[in-house]
């Protein structure tokens, strides 16, 4: 069934390299709102499902692009283990391959390391029709160049996966989150104080006035932590699977209104200034969510951003006019195309997604 | 074809004579073009055939480099970045000749941000150079592939070495990069927010491009705070399968160790002799080291002592003193030089397979038998917490048949471990002696490599001949 699933979809590929068509890969359509624009027709990867081999004495499981994501962090916890990324499904029916491909990282991203890091291996069709496998299941390889990994992230204008091995690990034997009452700049301070100490913290975040803090790990050193960060316990109020798929308050003018929403990715010790938002820091302060209380310049946050070490995206838009992703610089710009024309030499595959010109 | 080198012999002394002057105008006295220099660069650790590159030049800037680059490009002419040299699989020979851009000068720590846990250096900066000047910072750079290795070299081979299990390798570490391309232009990939790039992750496909896409003239790297307590113990062992066994569960367990080193016994006795090691028997032996708190560190050697008990370990012995721990790490460093005194005269080059945890035990006994069969010293070692060993294998170059004997020994560790499931290199890379394992390894994805490669390198002047199997184009792509 899956060998006839990916035949069809070489077809398909083929097919539109031949007749000048234009492919939008899609699995569940959870993250059509994120990138630019949506165009061609919709090449459904959710044939290719199914788990396709996961030993847990391993920490490795292989499985087929368009499954869901909760069958397969259903299957990992069953045996007591995760994908440390958390990865944000933004949706019931998320698939592995979307998440890959958007290169979407959770809470535990500061942590744990992000999607690319977990990836092992890839299998991919490429934009001629080819079925190709970079990688393999192992935590290392250096045979070759990584492409791999960089197929994470790269909005499936490179290929289109079908298969993906991705490292696992166990779950923590104990967790636990603590809520702290300040103000962001005071958060963002503590996040990086921690950062330097060997603390089990799994994931933070500060909003509305208030900063959570997860630990995670064994039950001795999550107590002598939870006492050091201070704060009090507020396991049964943890936002975490709300920020994760962006189901929190927060973002809800953004997620059901016309607001957009911003993510900012700078350095954790960038400051706390005024950009007329309302913000939701994670990452220790890596990572800054921001929804506009009056209508912000987009180049405003971006040079803000990158004047902070970091870009600022576009995630959620009704109108993405200002461009979703920051610009590349004219020679980065270059080596894009360059990659884009190697592996999808007609264009095909989710055109003007990333970024207009391809 | 490369236009300087004819059908890819050496460049025409016409050439080089042109060019070396160019590199004069820009580099003034640093070109270097005698012959001891030339031979010192012509090739890394390991193997020792290499190919002598026709000048060296030492950059001391972007600018200078993207200069030499541009020049190069000019001219057609092969451009081989050089850190320290330490690599294993023949990657700095410069097969087609051409110019050597050694990286050494280009050793400045451009910035630490202690708070950011992070710092950007140029190339040339060592990880022991790096380490010294984090002193008082309270931080510290963990990837030790044992040798002192650049920066930018250990960038390009993907190192990885003892810290692994707990630290990740330079793939996880490495933030961010400035690369001077093929036509000679400035990139920076990644940035200053480690959490993510905008656009294709470049930084990705240049760590570990061996230097065959662009020169990596600086790194930005993730740094860690230096753990409250570290300590290390040793466990020997009846027999190999035992130890290799031991450290299968601590894996799949997930105990945090910092370092899980396997040494056989063939190995121990030759680290014994050659370090000095006193109190240990040639035996199957496991290193570890343990970082954390003075908690956690307890609660993993407790977890780990009972495996290895388990599995018929020794008790530990604990070397909690820095000096008595460097020494046993420096032993561990030097594994291959003690191998290679087991046979004065000889020689000796590194497998490096990797296979999945569940493999190891059949991979690591299989190897055993093979190394039985043909006679030859090959000892055993590895970060096994990976799934990744190395065999040392010595040879003796003036008996005949003894290259070819080891030859074979080390390309059937490849191919068992490709057979496995793994890979033929966990972290020392293609450079040219793999490439034929490459191909078995990675079949028709080697012509989305070899055009990735034409992509970035039209010219392929960037060390050609490494990583990727030289090539014409594929029909249907660029
Ligand atoms: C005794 C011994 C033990 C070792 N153990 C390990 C180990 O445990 N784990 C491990 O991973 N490795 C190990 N190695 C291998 C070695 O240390 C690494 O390959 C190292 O990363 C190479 O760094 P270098 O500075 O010596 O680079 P070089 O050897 O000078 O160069 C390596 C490659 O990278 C390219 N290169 C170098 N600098 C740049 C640059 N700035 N830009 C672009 N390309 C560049 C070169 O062209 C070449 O292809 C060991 C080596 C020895 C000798």
């Amino acid at each position: 069934m899956t060998a006839a699933a990916i035949d069809a979809l070489q077809d398909a590929v083929r097919a539109a390299a031949s007749g000048g068509g234009r492919l939008r890969i899609r699995g569940s359509g959870s993250k059509d709102f994120y990138g630019g624009a949506l165009e061609g027709d919709v090449l459904d990867t959710r044939a290719l499902r199914g788990i396709v081999a996961y030993a847990p004495t391993e920490l490795v499981v292989t499985a087929r692009a368009g499954t869901q994501l909760a069958e397969i962090e259903d299957e990992l916890a069953r045996h007591g283990q995760m994908l440390a990324f958390e990865p944000p499904r933004h949706g019931p029916g998320a698939t592995l391959g979307g998440v890959v491909a958007c290169g979407f990282s959770g809470p535990r991203r500061a942590a744990a390391g992000a999607v690319r890091d977990f990836v092992l291996g890839v299998r991919i069709v490429d934009g001629t029709g080819e079925a190709l496998a970079f990688g393999g299941q192992v935590i290392k390889n250096v045979a070759g160049f990584d492409v791999s990994r960089l197929m994470a992230g790269a909005l499936g204008t490179l290929g289109v996966l079908t298969e993906i091995s991705l490292k696992c690990v166990p779950l923590p034997r104990v967790e636990r989150t603590r809520a702290i009452d300040c103000d962001a700049a005071d958060a963002i301070r503590r996040c990086n104080e921690w950062g330097g100490r060997p603390l089990p913290i799994s994931a933070t975040c500060h909003v509305a006035g208030r900063l959570w803090v997860r630990l995670s790990g064994a039950g001795p050193a999550v107590s002598a932590a939870a006492v050091e960060i201070g704060g009090a316990d507020a396991d049964d109020a943890a936002p975490w699977r709300a920020i994760r798929d962006q189901t929190h308050p927060f973002f809800a003018p953004a997620v059901t209104g016309p607001v957009p929403l911003w993510r900012l990715s700078v350095r954790s010790t960038a400051p706390c200034d005024d950009l007329g938002c309302d913000t939701l820091v994670e990452w220790g302060g890596a990572l800054r969510w921001l929804v506009p209380r009056a209508p912000v310049e987009a180049s405003r946050l971006r040079a803000w951003a990158a004047a902070h070490g970091g870009h600022a995206t576009l995630y959620r838009a009704q109108d993405k006019s200002p461009g979703v992703f920051q610009p590349l610089a004219p020679a980065m710009a270059g080596l894009h195309e360059r990659l884009k024309r190697t592996f999808d030499p007609h264009g095909i595959l989710n055109h003007g997604r990333l970024y207009p010109a391809f | 074809m490369n236009a300087a080198t004819g059908t890819r012999g050496r460049p025409t002394a016409e050439a080089i004579r042109s060019v070396t002057e160019g590199l004069r105008l820009t580099c003034g006295d640093r070109v270097a073009t005698g012959q001891a220099i030339r031979d010192q660069h012509g090739h890394g650790e390991g193997l020792a055939d290499g190919a002598l590159p026709d000048v060296v030049v030492f950059p001391q800037s972007n600018d200078e480099v993207a200069a030499v680059v541009r020049l190069c490009a000019a001219a057609r002419m092969p451009v081989i970045a050089f850190g320290v040299g330490t690599s294993l699989e023949g990657h700095v020979a410069a097969l087609y000749g051409g110019v050597c851009i050694d990286l050494s000068q280009m050793n400045r720590v451009l910035e630490v941000h202690a708070e950011d846990l992070d710092c950007r250096v140029q190339a040339g900066v060592t990880r022991e150079q790096l380490n010294a000047e984090l002193k008082g910072t309270g931080l510290f750079f963990p990837i030790d592939p044992g040798a002192n290795a650049t920066l930018g070299g250990m960038a390009s081979t993907r190192a990885s070495g003892t810290n692994a299990v707990r630290y990740g390798t330079m793939r996880e570490n490495v933030l961010g990069l400035t690369v001077v391309t093929a036509d000679g232009r400035i990139v920076h990939t990644g940035g200053r927010a480690r959490k993510s790039s905008a656009g294709y992750d470049l930084t990705r496909l240049f760590v570990g491009a061996e230097g065959t896409l662009g020169v990596i003239t600086e790194v930005a790297v993730r740094l860690y705070g230096i753990p409250e307590a570290i300590s290390a113990a040793v466990c020997q062992f009846p027999d190999l399968k035992s130890a290799v066994d031991s450290v299968i569960v601590a894996m799949q367990l997930g105990v945090p160790v910092a370092r899980i080193e396997l040494l056989d016994a063939v190995q121990m006795d030759a680290s014994i002799r050659y370090s000095r090691l006193d109190g240990f028997a040639a035996k199957p032996t496991l290193f570890f080291e343990f970082h954390g708190t003075e908690a956690s560190v307890r609660e993993q050697a407790e977890t780990i002592e009972s495996i290895t008990g388990d599995h018929g370990g020794s008790a530990f012995r604990w070397t909690s003193s820095p000096e008595e721990r460097s020494k046993l790490w420096k032993a561990r460093h030097n594994a291959y030089y003690a191998a290679l005194a087991l046979a004065p005269g000889s020689q000796a080059f590194a497998t490096d397979a990797c296979v999945p945890i569940s493999r190891l035990a059949d991979c690591v006994m299989e190897t055993q038998a093979d190394i039985d069969a043909t006679g030859l010293i090959a000892p055993i070692l590895g970060h096994v917490g990976d799934g990744n060993f190395h065999l040392v294998i010595v040879f003796d170059p003036a008996r005949p048949g003894d290259r070819e004997k080891a030859e074979g020994l080390a390309a059937r560790a490849s191919l068992r471990a490709i057979a496995m499931g793994g890979t033929c290199t966990g972290e020392h890379g293609i450079g040219v002696h793999k490439l034929d394992a490459l191909v078995v390894e990675h079949g028709e994805a080697v012509s989305l490599m070899q055009a990735v490669k034409r992509a970035l390198d039209p010219l392929d002047i960037m060390n050609p001949g490494k990583t990727v199997p030289h090539a014409g184009p594929v029909a249907g792509r660029p």
